[in-house]
């Protein structure tokens, strides 16, 4: 940099290193604008607004929770619990569904993910206890809870929420549109309220953000309960879906599934930066890269290398971007 | 063990660009000899540590050790040199064990390859025992006193049975007792195994204590080179910091009568009790060394530590904090110290580090980015930022500006601060940015009616140029109130007879110090 633009805050001149910095930033859009072309040319049915429009109601649940994670890991904290507390939040709903009906089940599934996420949030938030820790012991403990509770998988819902898991607005499944909206509340929670900028500064400097009177255990508490409820609320979408509540297998590995999105989108593991659009585009990007590998026949071992891969090469990059902004 | 040559430095010059830090440096550091060097913050003390641990690579000059001549060193070299230095801050693995860490990154092994435990632990012992320190060499470093942790420090160097030992501010985290057996360590290391010390601390109590010669810095320079015997501590204090205050510095005087704070029997957990009343407009300095208390009743009165005892009147409310937003509200904010660790967001932009106090105080909802910016511009008119850009990340941020910045949150009118709490306030920042820093305080006590400051720092000298009264505070307590107009020789040879009364009163055992 030279000392002009150190002066001013001006814009340096485009150097090597420079360009390679923001050349990096487009490299999630670059790649996922060619998986889209590459499974446009190889299927059929890839390239067709029903096919997202199935797209996203299949992925609701995954939309829903990898926005509440993101938030989660930019103030630097963690929920490993929300697949198996999923699965719980769901088979809990199934069994009220079938004895009480459609609103107290729907209640219940909502219940019981955001009252999950208010324990995590309160052990880990007000009582400080190690978030891996925590929501690890969560993922053994809400999985065995939902398989005691319900052995089989849960079905036979009433018409009301197989309406709601099936029915249509737009051309767009309800599940759709409530991901879509909870994408958007996301994007608009990071960008323009107080409380994306107080996850932040959690993120980046917890010490100075408590000196500076922000309510750092409440937020923390506050974001645990988020991710709950959209735990909650996930499963009982997609239980809605399925018309059935499998215990054994509903939310099976969305931790990882909404930490690989999270991280794609170039949230740091150590969280005080990011971007929900960029969280958004990573969700996208596995979705996409699933499905068109599905519609070209190709197993999901393979989707899983791939994943892993571009989630490695994407950690490389954003570490190449450190460094020469640190050399810039 | 054998007799040794002294280490010496020849003509030792060191600049950075056009500012000259070291000036032709000549001393001789004798086996045998503890030898003190002092010096007011800046005077050059911390490069020519560094010119000797191999971290600053020196201008030109040279380093003399047993006839070999060094034109500089890489780290690793001064090990090899026989060089070994100890921070302030230790650098122990506190899971390992003690001899773990005696020989941290040089493990012995056995012929098969695998490590020597039974042979770490024997030379261990050995050397605990040259060195006076009854600890088992299994134990674990977390579970010792701090006192101990600082005699594993010195146990790590002393096995590799270096020329030169240097001690860097080593007594700043101990408590009284343990800065006792440190410094008859440190006498019985010269004094006993030849070793050549050096000894760098502001407690002029420990120089008088355990050094054999004392030379002192000034301006980069050597002023003097002189055994203790010689010296007395008035001569001490006049050499470092000869009684001058820039005339920019100093201020008028005019306050009003009016009280605006007032402590009655005040107590955080660490000080008190704290009788005192700020008038409006009063910027009250406190002066305390490290461990003094200053941050403990800075943050208490903040509301970021507890307990609170005792009586706070602002404006007459009564006052009691349980968190420093309940403080923000009521008109109290604190510029915490040490900013990197404390303050700053360095990854977030720089309105984003002024606003964060502000945004749920703005809107509830939605944030204004309009208006935010707009405070931003005029701040960064205000407080002469560099640079002004609003998207430049904290980090971007010089000392001065980034001291700037922070102190921006409180002075930007977001909140009615009417008490602003200091600590430290141009720690790490250049002498431009320090005369700014103190105009803005000064305008801010005393350009609207209804507010003061209060700052704690551990410089006479900015105790001096800022405040319009000085609280000395020794470990805990209010030793005197003193008027600046004394000038930091004064205060500062006050404040180290309180520190060593306050020693003779709590301490069996120290009086030795005070004879000297």
């Amino acid at each position: 940099m030279t000392a002009i633009s150190n002066e001013t805050g001006r814009a340096p001149a485009f150097t090597p290193s420079r360009i390679i910095i923001l050349a990096i930033n487009f490299v999630m859009p670059l790649a996922t604008l060619v998986l889209m072309a590459f499974f446009a040319a190889n299927t059929t049915a890839f390239l067709s607004l029903d096919n997202f429009a199935a797209l996203i109601s299949q992925n609701a649940a995954v939309i829903i929770i990898t926005v509440a994670s993101a938030m989660l890991l930019m103030a630097g904290y963690v929920d490993l619990s929300v697949g198996s507390v999923m699965g719980l939040a769901g088979v809990v709903a199934g069994l009220v569904f079938l004895d009480a009906g459609s609103v107290p089940g729907l209640l219940a599934g909502v219940a019981v993910g955001l009252g999950w996420g208010l324990v995590n949030g309160i052990l880990i938030g007000l009582f400080e206890l190690s978030p891996i820790v925590v929501t690890l012991g969560g993922l053994a403990a809400a999985r065995g809870i939902a398989l005691a509770l319900a052995p089989n998988a849960v079905y036979g819902f009433p018409e009301a929420v197989v309406a709601l898991g099936s029915g249509k607005f737009l051309g767009l499944g309800y599940i759709a549109w409530i991901a879509l909206a909870v994408a958007a509340a996301g994007v608009l929670a990071m960008s323009i309220t107080p409380f994306g900028k107080h996850i932040l500064s959690i993120g980046v400097n917890p010490r100075a953000a408590f000196l500076v009177g922000i309510r750092v255990k409440k937020t923390i508490l506050t974001l645990y309960a988020l991710t709950g409820l959209s735990v909650g609320a996930g499963a009982v979408l997609i239980a809605a879906r399925l018309d059935s509540a499998p215990s054994g297998t509903l939310g099976v590995g969305m931790e990882l599934t909404a930490l690989t999105a999270v991280l794609l989108g170039g949230v740091p593991f150590t969280g005080g930066r990011g971007s929900m659009w960029r969280v958004l585009l990573g969700v996208w990007f596995l979705m996409i890269l699933r499905n068109g590998l599905a519609l070209m026949n190709v197993g999901t071992e393979f989707t899983n290398i791939i994943s892993g891969a571009v989630l490695v090469v994407a950690a490389g990059l954003e570490v190449l971007q450190l460094r020469l902004r640190k050399l810039a | 063990m054998t007799a040794r040559n002294s280490i010496q430095l020849i003509d030792l010059c060191k600049s950075y660009g056009t500012v000259t830090v070291l000036k032709n440096i000549n001393l001789e550091f004798r086996p045998g000899e503890v030898h003190a060097i002092l010096g007011a913050n800046g005077a050059g003390k911390s490069t020519l540590l560094g010119c000797l641990s191999g971290a600053v690579h020196p201008s030109s000059g040279s380093i003399v050790i047993d006839g070999r001549e060094f034109k500089g060193f890489a780290p690793r070299e001064a090990l090899d040199a026989g060089i070994s230095i100890i921070y302030q801050h230790f650098q122990l693995a506190n899971s390992l064990s003690v001899s773990d860490n005696v020989f941290l990154g040089d493990e012995r092994r056995t012929k098969w390859g695998f490590l020597d435990k039974a042979g770490q632990a024997r030379i261990t012992s050995e050397v605990l025992a040259r060195i006076g320190l009854e600890l088992d060499p299994d134990e674990i470093v977390e579970d010792l006193s701090v006192g101990e942790q600082q005699g594993i420090e010195i146990a790590r160097s002393v096995r590799r049975e270096p020329r030169l030992l240097i001690l860097d501010e080593p007594t700043a985290a101990l408590g009284k007792h343990e800065v006792e057996a440190l410094l008859a360590l440190v006498r019985r290391l010269a004094h006993e195994l030849g070793v050549a010390v050096i000894f760098v601390t502001h407690l002029l109590g420990e120089v008088m204590a355990v050094a054999d010669r004392i030379s002192v810095l000034r301006e980069g320079q050597v002023l003097w080179t002189r055994a203790r015997s010689e010296v007395g501590i008035g001569e001490l204090v006049a050499a470092i910091s000869p009684d001058a205050v820039p005339l920019e510095t100093r201020r008028s005087r005019e306050m009003s009568q009016k009280v605006l704070a007032h402590f009655h029997g005040f107590r955080s957990s660490y000080c008190g009790p704290f009788d005192l009343a700020i008038n409006e407009g009063e910027i009250l300095g406190i002066y305390g060394m490290l461990g003094s208390g200053r941050t403990d009743l800075l943050e208490t009165i903040a509301g970021a530590r507890r307990p609170w005892s005792g009586r706070l009147t602002l404006q007459d409310r009564e006052l009691h904090f349980k968190s420093t937003i309940q403080a923000m509200t009521a008109g109290v904010a604190l510029v915490a110290s040490d900013r990197l660790a404390q303050a700053l967001f360095p990854s977030l932009s720089a309105v984003e580090n002024l606003m964060m106090p502000h945004y749920s105080q703005m809107s509830r909802l939605m944030r204004k980015p309009r208006k935010e910016l707009g405070v931003f511009r005029q701040m960064a008119a205000d407080l002469q930022l560099r640079p002004s850009g609003p998207t430049t990340a904290g980090s971007a941020f010089s000392g001065g500006n980034a001291q700037k910045l922070v102190l921006g949150r409180w002075l930007c009118g977001l909140r009615d601060i009417a008490l602003l709490l200091l600590d430290e306030p141009t720690q790490g920042v250049d002498v431009g940015s320090r005369a700014q820093i103190y105009q803005l305080l000064r305008r801010f006590a005393k350009e609207a009616t209804g507010r003061a400051a209060m700052f704690a720092t551990s410089d006479p000298e900015e105790a001096v140029a800022l405040a319009d009264r000085i609280v000395v505070l020794v470990n805990g307590q209010v030793a005197h109130v003193v008027d600046p107009s004394i000038g930091e020789a004064e205060l500062l040879s006050l404040a180290q007879t309180a520190e060593i009364a306050h020693g003779a009163t709590h301490q069996l055992g120290s009086k030795e110090d005070i004879a000297l």
